[in-house]
């Protein structure tokens, strides 16, 4: 009877234990933040100032596994793995300060409600289809609360279509701050103005208090996209709710990503099968010129091609500006900065999407390493990781990597992987001649010395930083002996005497300077020397690829190709050594750093030596294999990857050929700056790394791919110890230099008399460079929340700023309360610092 | 007259034989007809399933204009290219993976080919997934997952399998003891999936005393020499291999015991008690002998359940193995994935079951194959 008892008990616990420990409540969230200016990047410590000799990357291996994201706090607490480089969602940030991780941000989703803005053809109502109405609904959702309760307060409120925070947006921060101000979140006024536009429409509010047409209730048929990152579920509720609390009957349908495009996108919109859908986009660089997304996001001439943009009738004016702005018709820098104000603000009129909130991405790792993150790309998708990353005080050691998966597709540098996992891995064997600011998004050089960059006159084009050298002029002629196409059959290229005989112009020409040590001291990883043959192959694999005649013609090369000839003018190898390169082009960016050609044999998916790509090209040449999947596909054949698989047994067949025959690819053309002796040397090098190491991956950048683990998905990146650059050529960018701020002024200003206001501004403690500021602005609100004034601070000290508020302007203040804002904006990253100040004017 | 007696008795043996040999033959016939219609009918029906009967093409054609256009913005920000290229090259490049996904062929004269490739065992290549190394055929995708599965389900269900039934033989001969009441007791604990025990296995034994790996077949690195590869698997292996043994162990014990208990509470087990045999020859010839063909039944289909993996342990545990590829060639549509996995072990099955029945027969002298109501 006693056993009986006990064996009871026991189950009975045994059943209570699971049923507790399956219905234990998630952690509970720490109370939410104060809104983020921006999420904070954990500050990781200096580089050491001790004189560095090691050159390359810091580290001596980084072991790069998989592990499930679900684990990865508690993975990089017991020491398993260092950092985990997919970012986590907002969701984790608590979890994340809870853990005591370091970590850094990136750019993650950003959500909007995008509307149907057709006439229902059914002649049910469609209260979207009334710009108004889509405008107040900027006033009716709280984006405050949704960064607060669904993202932790770590992401940011969105109002525009350009990036929160991104250059365009800093540099009309003034603009911005207004609108954002404008349309914060007020309920009644939203209420106000959908009312009376409903009415104006003909619908009526019932007894009910939920709004009617021709004796039906309007009800919004709202998509609401229950999968991805799993926010866009509360937020849907949530603006349901907002728009049920003013009399709509909202249908929420719930639906997985598969399940909602085919009605969002696939559906005509005029048939009405939605009214509202969460979308989301993404944009994993900082977008230097974001004057497209007027015409992107919201007019009917986008080239989304998805149909409820074709069914908005923009206004002629927002129009005319998006088109324009698109096709950078404008004079100057300053004719585009108005443009693009304006252009903001009608964005907010139009709304065919209500911007919400733009998410960041968390990227956790150990206390002890130190990491730069691009502030739009994370670390796996920065340029820059393989330079900065390390452990704190300490040269060498093994980092462990961790990431959400491997080897998503084959390894080619031509068109290979994609995969954002894949990409952080072989990122780490690149190099380049430039290196992207993580901060800017600028570009700084790497292996180039120095550009020449001129555009014709009336372009709008500036420089922000001095190795590139910017004139305008009122023509560029394209000198007859230039490259300008390829002939695939002869393998030689097309100078433009043959092409254009009646002569050929360019709207705009570089030149790019590369040192005279280049082919001394840069390296490809199995030892080759970097030569003048890398540069003309990587020419030669743009166009051959896309060339019918070509044997390894590849119809997916061609839209990009086609993309690329529209504006390519040519290419000139002024000087083979030391390298000099004429560029000429018919398109332009603002930014003249940005305006530098693609020479460096940096392939979108890696870079390329031409020995390396003369296997590749005689694999798919023989129809054994083919860089791209579209390609492999029909044929039945595989995808190249150097690095492992079926690939690897032919890559090696042609290899051994090519031992005895020294080949020489694209003999025609390559011969002339690659002797027998070069293909030899290259070809025994090869062949003794592959040896080495079982694939054929190489690069010139800081780390060197050493083993290769597929079905195990792991992979090792090594040191290269011939890397030409010292380890911390780049340490200052251990960390971006986000600024602290602060204003100090009366309490009290008397109408019609001067008064000052002292805005500090520091980093770590200390006080800011001025020479890193861009500007300090100051925007004065009344209190109705109307913008009366704009202007700017003025440096009086390292860090002091002193905004004036001078008697005239404080003259056309009325009595009440108002409130200074101050925006520090950085010139060295691109993050600006609010401080606010309120005081009373009488 | 003497002389014809064998004559008659042979050619009634011989008559017996063929008789034997044509009902077997109508059997196997029959048999085999009926397996083949099942395969045919349960592939084709996966095919419609996993394509929603052909709404998945509206699908793909949305993610591929949704993704593409993602795509070109990235691939253009920073980028001086005229809106009219880029339109164009957005197009075509949306046209492309049409043609590649295979969309530029109506839905229904795919599912056709599918179920003819699939019943040939062409089993062609993936649209979306690749092997981990590279290859998008989906026979390398499978047999590059096979061993990891076969290595973790077949230790941890072999293991399972014999240790239950040879502690419930002996529970059965024991019922009431402690211990029979101690498995009753546990049996609930059943009720939990592997992949619970294995969270929770992760939590005290990688994360707080840090002796057993987070998941993963090898480590990070692997080793390099063979010895160590080994020792490292076995090590990567005790958690997910405890994982499904647990959860699993109890109601297998309580089932394989309460399955033995009626066998031995027979009358002629009791008859071999009393004529004094011992235990062991009673559970030898009164007990395991009439359920044999229960237990090879049991093992069989557990040897083919193998090959199915096990989703959502593999997952946790992060263990390459088949399942974790189903899983994903269902999110993804994958169908030649989906179909080249269903059609195995739709042929495993089928010939499973068709031996069987002779296995049966050779076990249990009351069974005869195809005696059909004779």
């Amino acid at each position: 009877m006693f056993k009986k008892q006990i064996m009871f008990v026991i189950a009975l616990l045994v059943v209570a234990s699971m049923l507790l420990a399956a219905c234990q409540p998630a952690a509970e969230a720490p109370a939410a933040e104060a809104p983020a200016e921006a999420p904070v990047v954990e500050a990781p410590a200096e580089p050491t100032a001790v004189p560095v000799t090691r050159k390359g990357g810091w580290l001596d291996e980084v072991v790069f596994s998989v592990i499930d994201s679900g684990s990865a706090l508690t993975q990089i607490q017991a020491g398993a793995v260092d950092i985990y480089a997919d970012s986590l969602s907002s969701a984790d940030l608590p979890a994340i300060k809870e853990a005591g991780v370091k970590y850094s941000t990136s750019n993650g989703l950003y959500y909007d409600i995008l509307f149907n803005p057709a006439v229902f053809a059914d002649g049910r109502l469609n209260p979207f289809v009334n710009h108004k109405v889509r405008e107040a609904m900027n006033w009716l959702i709280d984006r405050n609360y949704i960064n607060q309760e669904v993202y932790n307060g770590g992401a940011l409120a969105k109002f525009f279509a350009i990036q929160t925070q991104g250059p365009d947006y800093v540099d009309l921060i003034d603009t911005a701050r207004s609108l954002e101000t404008k349309y914060a979140y007020n309920f009644d006024k939203a209420k106000e103005v959908i009312s009376a536009e409903m009415e104006g429409m003909g619908a009526t509010l019932g007894a009910d208090g939920k709004w009617q047409y021709n004796g039906a209730p309007v009800t919004l048929t709202f998509i609401i996209r229950n999968d991805s990152d799993k926010t866009r579920l509360p937020i849907g509720d949530y603006v349901a709710s907002q728009l049920e609390a003013i009399g709509f009957t909202v249908d929420r349908q719930y639906k997985k990503g598969s399940e909602a495009s085919p009605i969002w996108i696939g559906s005509v919109p005029e048939e009405g099968q939605w009214s509202l859908y969460t979308a989301a986009w993404s944009s994993t660089i900082i977008d230097r010129d974001e004057a497209n997304m007027f015409q992107e996001m919201y007019l009917p001439s986008s080239l989304q091609g998805i149909p409820a943009w074709f069914s908005n009738v923009a206004d002629p004016e927002f129009q005319a500006l998006g088109d324009d702005l698109f096709a950078a018709k404008y004079t100057d820098l300053a004719q585009r900065k108005e443009m693009m104000k304006r252009a903001m603000e009608l964005s907010l009129q139009d709304s065919l999407q209500v911007w919400l909130i733009d998410g960041k991405g968390f990227i956790p790792y150990a206390q002890n390493v130190v990491a730069t993150a691009d502030l739009a790309a994370g670390v796996q998708g920065a340029q820059i990781w393989p330079y900065t990353l390390r452990f704190e005080g300490q040269e060498g050691g093994t980092l462990k990597w961790a990431t959400q998966d491997l080897f998503g597709q084959a390894w080619n540098p031509i068109a290979g992987s994609n995969w954002a996992f894949d990409a952080g891995a072989y990122r780490g064997t690149m190099s380049g001649d430039v290196m992207y600011d993580p901060f800017t998004g600028l570009v700084w050089p790497l292996r180039i010395e120095s550009a020449d960059v001129t555009v014709l006159d009336g372009m709008a084009v500036g420089k922000t930083l001095d190795w590139v050298n910017l004139a305008f002029a009122p023509e560029i002629k394209v000198p007859g002996d230039v490259w300008v196409d390829w002939d695939a059959t002869t393998q030689t290229f097309v100078t433009a005497d043959t092409k254009n005989p009646e002569g050929l112009t360019a709207k705009r020409k570089t030149t790019v300077y590369y040192p005279a040590d280049l082919y001394q001291t840069v390296k490809w990883h199995d030892g080759s020397s970097f030569s003048i043959g890398d540069v003309v192959m990587g020419m030669i694999m743009t166009f051959d690829r896309a060339k019918t005649e070509s044997a390894i013609y590849d119809e997916q090369a061609v839209p990009q190709f086609e993309t690329f000839m529209s504006t390519y003018k040519g290419m000139k190898i002024v000087s083979a050594d030391p390298l000099v390169v004429d560029y000429y082009s018919d398109t332009v960016l603002t930014d003249a750093e940005l305006l530098v050609p693609a020479i460096w044999p940096t392939f979108s998916f890696g870079e390329g030596a031409w020995h390396e790509l003369a296997l590749g090209n005689q694999a798919e040449a023989a129809g054994e294999l083919a860089y791209s999947i579209d390609k492999a596909e029909p044929a039945g054949i595989e995808e190249t990857s150097y690095i492992g698989g079926p690939s690897l047994e032919i890559l090696a067949k042609y290899l051994d050929q090519d031992v005895s025959d020294n080949y020489i690819p694209y003999a025609p053309t390559m011969s002339q700056y690659v002797t027998t002796e070069e293909a030899a040397a290259r070809y025994a090098n090869y062949k003794a790394f592959y040896g080495e190491h079982g694939h054929f991956w190489l690069g010139t950048g800081p780390y060197m791919l050493d083993k290769v683990f597929m079905t195990e998905k792991t992979l090792t990146l090594k040191h290269f110890a011939d890397y030409p650059d010292l380890a911390d050529r780049w340490s200052n960018y251990g960390e971006p230099k986000v600024a602290t701020a602060e204003v100090e002024g009366p309490a009290s200003v008397t109408i019609g008399q001067e008064a000052s206001f002292d805005v500090f501004v520091t980093f770590n403690g200390e006080p800011y460079a001025n020479a890193d500021v861009k500007y300090v602005k100051a925007i004065l609100y009344n209190a109705a929340g109307d913008t009366v004034l704009v202007s700017e601070a003025t440096a009086v000290e390292e860090g002091h700023f002193v905004f004036t508020l001078t008697a005239e302007e404080s003259a056309k203040l009325v009595a009440g309360s108002n409130k200074l804002e101050i925006a520090v904006v950085p010139s060295v990253v691109n993050q600006p610092t609010f401080t606010a100040l309120e005081f009373v004017t009488q | 007259m003497t002389s014809e007696t064998p004559s008659k008795e042979n050619l009634q043996i011989k008559s017996t034989a063929a008789d034997t040999f044509k009902r077997l033959m109508r059997f196997m016939s029959f048999r085999v007809l009926m397996l083949v219609v099942t395969i045919v009918v349960a592939v084709y029906s996966t095919i419609m399933i996993a394509n929603m009967g052909g709404y998945v093409d509206t699908i793909m054609r949305n993610d591929i204009r949704e993704s593409t256009i993602m795509k070109v913005a990235a691939m253009t920000a920073n980028k001086p290219i005229s809106g009219d290229a880029r339109r164009q090259m957005q197009e075509e490049m949306i046209a492309l993976e049409e043609k590649r996904l295979g969309l530029d062929t109506p839905f229904i004269i795919r599912s056709f080919r599918y179920l003819g490739n699939a019943l040939t065992l062409n089993l062609g290549r993936a649209i979306y997934m690749v092997s981990d190394h590279g290859s998008k055929a989906v026979r390398a995708i499978i047999l590059e997952r096979l061993p990891a599965t076969l290595l973790l389900m077949g230790t941890a269900e072999l293991f399972l399998f014999f240790t239950s039934v040879f502690l419930a033989l002996m529970l059965s001969r024991s019922y009431g003891s402690f211990w029979d009441k101690l498995v009753i007791t546990l049996s609930p604990t059943s009720a939990a999936p592997p992949w619970f025990y294995g969270i929770f296995f992760i939590l005290i034994f990688a994360a707080v005393l840090k002796i057993l790996p987070f998941g993963g077949m090898v480590s990070s690195p692997p080793p390099e020499t063979t010895i160590g590869y080994s020792l490292d698997l076995l090590k990567h292996m005790i958690l997910p291999a405890s994982s499904l043994v647990i959860s699993a162990f109890f109601i297998s014990l309580y089932n394989w015991r309460t399955f033995f208990l009626i066998y031995s509470s027979e009358d002629y087990v009791d008859m071999a008690k009393a004529k004094g045999l011992t235990s062991r020859d009673i559970e030898r010839r009164y007990i395991l002998r009439p359920t044999l063909p229960t237990i090879i039944t049991n093992f069989a289909l557990l040897i083919i359940s193998l090959w199915t993996g096990a989703t959502i342990t593999e997952t946790v545990f992060l263990w390459p193995g088949l399942g974790r590829t189903i899983f994903r060639a269902i999110g993804f549509y994958d169908t030649p994935v989906i179909v080249g996995t269903t059609i195995i072990y739709a042929y495993l099955l089928a010939i499973t079951v068709f031996l069987l029945d002779f296995v049966y027969a050779i076990v249990d002298p009351r069974v005869k194959v195809g005696g059909g109501n004779k």
